[in-house]
């Protein structure tokens, strides 16, 4: 199977990358009127498969899943989640042949698999559903002609598609129909019926292209999301540690403090982050930042470039191959380094404090955000596209770091998402070895304004602002923030 | 002997406030050894946030002394259970849905029982042997493999209770002790508390109640000028004003449009966990415009029953089960199904949105959101602030829900209920936590509502305290009808 990107030409490239419109809510009139009598048929119950299926089938839409015949005869945990909330299972001869619309919600790295297996089975002129377009895009799975291709991709993990659904919201969802299969013209009232069965139509939802999302994707998991964090983290407890700064205590500000800190960027963009510090130690965060982004430019735009050209993926595959040889080991040195094996000491830090004593993940976490928007923006992805696969995604993230650190993260995030954040770390880390000698606990562990007056020169704080305010992800994410007014706050402290 | 003579607890002249409100203005009050106390009178008179200063959970500024005595075979400790209780799972998260026990998954979101009270062992340094009898005697034994998301509010009360007086603090305050409880349940607290002071806990409990442990000998309250005042029993307690009797909005003397006979019918419905059956054979039958009381002791099943009728059980698909004329899984949504349901539940009130103000919380009615998003109409805002003048609540409009006290958000909440004038009304103990005067009041607005065309189902514990309009009852106990009949 050829790279599909690469098949095509320079200018029908571009098309696909720059596929972006937020969608109006007038546009999802039509309710799930689409799928309404259809037979649907979800392949993999885990996560994001049983909270989508049990929010499609209330919202009066015919659900069922197809499991493997092991996972039936075992009765493993897919099997149990399905039928302990009485939807029908059968196995995949069963099912498929009589779906009208089957969505495939199993993890990247089978997909190559369920779909040979599923394909022959499926009836003529049915819909196949993605949430990820890797299979497609970098795999380059060709798929029947007769079939319709769609994908449905809500951007927060299964149990809050579930949870904003039953409060009568939703989460930001990205749809696309992929053009080489489209035959019937039915790809985009599907898909748009689909979301509005998980309820994402209420919370803003983007007209992606399995393209776009892909090459989106992969950039924003294994720059910001996950390779930042994780350097950022593990080089912030080593600096504590060897400035004699209380174990516990580092331990505890690293694991929770990217949560608290990104829960401003969530809800007010990198300059309500920013706004969370004092003057002085803003502009000092301001400054730090500006140095990590020139610093750490080149290797943004080498992981885009990697993207954009397949050579991650196919270097990710071959490891695939090979059992995992490498992603297995890069885990298990994750698992080895000192902030892992530490414990949160039993020490109360107050929200304010984590901004306070941790200024220099402010300023990983605004460089971190705004590189890997601009590097996306450069290589033709949309503003709207590039906002959801950094800025928005990372507080997600920092939330699995507060729950079991970076093991957990790594464990929870995708396999191309945790290969890429390995890539990542590994040459990151060495780049920035200059820069952290430099460092001291006044930005990490102490509070940076202590014995300090908080006077600052106007014309530079004005300044300040303005670049922070004026970046082109502060403009985008206003706009889109709006459509998510009912985002809740959670609980971080 | 002087340390005989030193009074227990002292409170030197004790001012808090949460600007720009004063919740205690220069209260003093001495509680000597071998008194035990009940904190009653009116409600937002400042007896939580004096509970929670008295057990150090609110700086008092050095106001408060306690004199614990070291002769004792009791924890040198004041422990305070609130009446509204919060936990956490495995990840210290707290981002609940109320529908969340319905929703089966084979990942653990939360400790068991079992664990949570091996963990509080472990902490506290207590031995399970010590309660074992009460925890069979309290009706808490089936429930110890149960999650802490999946047990009912009632269950959620005792977990508390156990807990607390399982740790055998000098000082217990217990914060409405009864809220939620089944009458049993009642009897046995009561009990345990009289032991325990025997052995030299000492008490205070707030509450308006008057089936007290026998062990309580004094009864005070906290006048409008902050003094404490002592009198001689619970009867004595100032009560909150009588509310005056408003006439019901307009459009809530509509009857609601219904083009079916049956508002539910379920017949034969049995719902697993596991292998644990929580509703076995449970057949109902509710007529349009007829008036149901559910009752059953705690966990005996009558939340999963309600979820099963306002769509919020998964387990509802593939069971006989028809609502308001439609087969459940005939391509009805779940929100089609509460367009027509006014629903509360201590639940949904506990899970309900933090920054949901009253105005929002009430609005959000119309669309069965958890919390407020869209734009209401204008007819929608008119009828909203006929609801806030009929529950005086106009003036709290822009407050927080949650940060009113209690009585009022449950009017609050019940105004989210009756909103959009919904043909089903499921009031799920709707007036747990109200004092007496409160649920009468209350009472009085769901019989006044019930005469137009509405039908009710209506869960309560207590016979005395019901609204006089209900005239059919169905009793649950171990997820089994009992009864089944009018009245």
């Amino acid at each position: 199977m050829a790279n599909y990107f690469n098949t095509l030409p320079l200018r029908e490239q571009l098309i696909q990358l720059g596929q972006a419109e937020f969608m109006d809510s007038s546009e999802f009139a039509d309710g799930v009127n689409a799928l309404k009598g259809k037979k649907i048929v979800i392949v993999g119950a885990g996560a994001q498969g049983l909270n989508q299926g049990l929010n499609l089938r209330d919202s009066g839409l015919d659900v069922s899943y197809a499991l493997r015949k092991e996972a039936i005869e075992e009765k493993r945990a897919s099997w149990k989640n399905a039928t302990d909330n009485n939807f029908t299972v059968g196995t995949y001869e069963e099912l498929i042949p009589s779906a009208d619309l089957v969505i495939n919600l199993t993890p990247d790295k089978q997909h190559t698999a369920v779909v040979n297996a599923v394909m022959p089975l499926m009836k003529q002129g049915a819909t196949l559903s993605y949430s990820h377009g890797f299979n497609i895009v970098e795999e380059g799975m060709q798929i029947r002609k007769d079939l319709t291709v769609i994908m449905v991709a809500p951007k927060s993990p299964g149990s809050e598609v579930r949870a904003e659904y039953l409060r009568g919201f939703g989460v930001p969802t990205l749809i696309a129909v992929h053009p080489e299969n489209d035959p019937q013209g039915k790809g985009w009232a599907e898909a748009k019926a689909y979301c509005v069965g998980i309820g994402g139509h209420r919370a803003g939802v983007l007209k992606s292209s399995f393209v776009a999302e892909v090459k989106s994707d992969l950039m924003g998991e294994q720059t910001i999301l996950c390779g930042l964090l994780q350097t950022g983290s593990i080089l912030s407890f080593d600096k504590m540690i060897e400035k004699g700064i209380d174990a516990g205590y580092a331990s505890k500000l690293v694991q929770y403090g990217v949560e608290v800190i990104t829960e401003a960027l969530k809800h007010g963009g990198v300059s309500g982050m920013m706004d969370r510090l004092s003057n002085p130690a803003k502009i000092k965060a301001f400054e730090l930042s500006e140095e990590l982004k020139d610093i750490m430019r080149p290797l943004f735009q080498k992981h885009q470039d990697d993207i954009m050209s397949g050579e991650f993926s196919r270097t990710m595959m071959i490891d695939w191959a090979n059992g995992d040889a490498n992603l297995l080991k890069w885990r298990a040195e994750t698992g080895e380094t000192a902030f892992e094996k530490s414990t949160a000491g039993d020490v109360k830090i107050g929200e304010q404090e984590y901004f306070d004593n941790y200024l220099l993940m402010v300023a990983f976490v605004r460089a971190g955000v705004e590189l890997a928007f601009e590097v996306m923006v450069e290589a033709g992805i949309k503003p709207e596209s590039a906002y959801y696969e950094s800025l928005h995604e990372t507080p997600l993230i920092a939330n699995t770091i507060a729950r079991k650190k970076l093991f957990e993260m790594n464990r929870v995030i995708s396999d191309t998402a945790e290969y890429g954040c390995y890539l990542f770390d590994q040459a990151c880390k060495p780049l920035l070895a200059d820069f952290m000698k430099k460092i001291d606990t006044d930005v990490v562990g102490k509070n940076f304004n202590e014995g300090k007056d908080s006077a600052v020169d106007n014309i530079k704080l004005v300044q300040v602002n303005e670049i922070l305010r004026n970046h082109p992800v502060e403009i985008v994410g206003t706009r889109l923030r709006k459509a998510m007014t009912a985002m809740k706050a959670i609980k971080t402290v | 002997m002087i340390q005989m003579t030193e009074p227990f607890v002292h409170i030197d002249q004790l001012t808090i406030q949460y600007p720009p409100k004063m919740v205690l203005n220069d209260l003093s009050w001495t509680i000597n050894k071998g008194e035990n106390y009940v904190l009653g009178g009116k409600s937002g008179t400042g007896k939580t946030t004096l509970a929670k200063a008295i057990a150090g959970l609110i700086p008092s500024d050095g106001r408060v002394s306690i004199h614990f005595d070291p002769t004792l075979p009791l924890s040198p400790k004041v422990h305070y259970i609130s009446n509204w209780y919060q936990f956490t799972n495995l990840e210290g998260d707290r981002n609940f849905y109320y529908q969340q026990r319905y929703n089966r998954h084979q990942g653990q979101d939360t400790l068991t029982v079992k664990a949570e009270l091996e963990h509080f062992a472990e902490q506290e340094n207590l031995d399970f042997a010590d309660i074992a009898d009460k925890v069979v005697e309290i009706g808490f034994e089936n429930v110890q493999q149960s999650q802490l998301i999946e047990l009912s509010s009632g269950e959620h009360k005792k977990l508390q209770l156990v807990k607390g007086l399982w740790l055998k603090p000098q000082l217990l305050i217990i914060d409405e002790p009864y809220t939620g409880l089944d009458a049993r349940s009642r009897v046995v607290l009561n009990d345990w508390l009289d032991e325990l002071a025997k052995e030299g806990v000492q008490l205070i409990l707030i509450t308006n109640d008057q089936k007290l442990p026998s062990t309580i000998n004094r009864f005070a309250y906290i006048a409008e000028d902050s003094r404490l005042i002592n009198v001689h029993g619970a009867l004595d307690f100032p009560k909150d004003n009588k509310r005056q009797k408003k006439k019901l909005p307009e459009f809530l003397k509509e009857v609601p449009q219904t083009d079916y006979d049956i508002i539910a019918q379920l017949n034969n419905i049995h719902i697993r966990y596991g292998d644990k059956e929580v509703l076995k054979n449970i057949s109902w039958e509710i007529k349009v415009g007829e008036k149901w009381l559910l009752q059953g002791p705690n966990g005996s099943g009558k939340s999963t029953l309600l979820s099963l009728i306002n769509g919020d059980h998964p387990q509802a698909y593939g069971h006989d089960i028809t609502l308001f004329g439609n087969k459940r899984g005939s391509g009805e949504s779940i929100w089609d199904i509460k367009a027509k349901i006014g629903m509360i539940s201590p639940e949904m009130h506990w899970y309900f949105d933090q920054n949901a103000t009253v105005w929002h919380t009430i609005a959000s009615g119309f669309y069965d959101s958890i919390g407020w998003f869209i734009d209401v109409k204008f007819q929608e805002k008119k009828q909203i602030i006929e609801l806030l003048e009929f529950f005086d609540l106009i003036k709290h409009k822009d407050e927080l829900l949650h940060t009113l006290p209690l009585g009022k958000q449950r009017l609050a909440m019940l105004a989210r209920t009756i909103i959009k004038n919904p043909p089903l009304l499921v009031l799920d103990e709707p007036c747990q936590g109200l004092d007496s005067e409160q649920t009468k009041y209350f009472n009085d607005v769901v019989d006044e509502l019930a005469q137009h065309g509405k039908t009710l189902i209506y869960v309560g514990h207590y016979e005395s305290q019901l609204p006089s309009c209900i005239e059919h009852r169905i009793v649950l106990e171990k997820g089994e009808v009992m009864t089944n009949v009018g009245i």
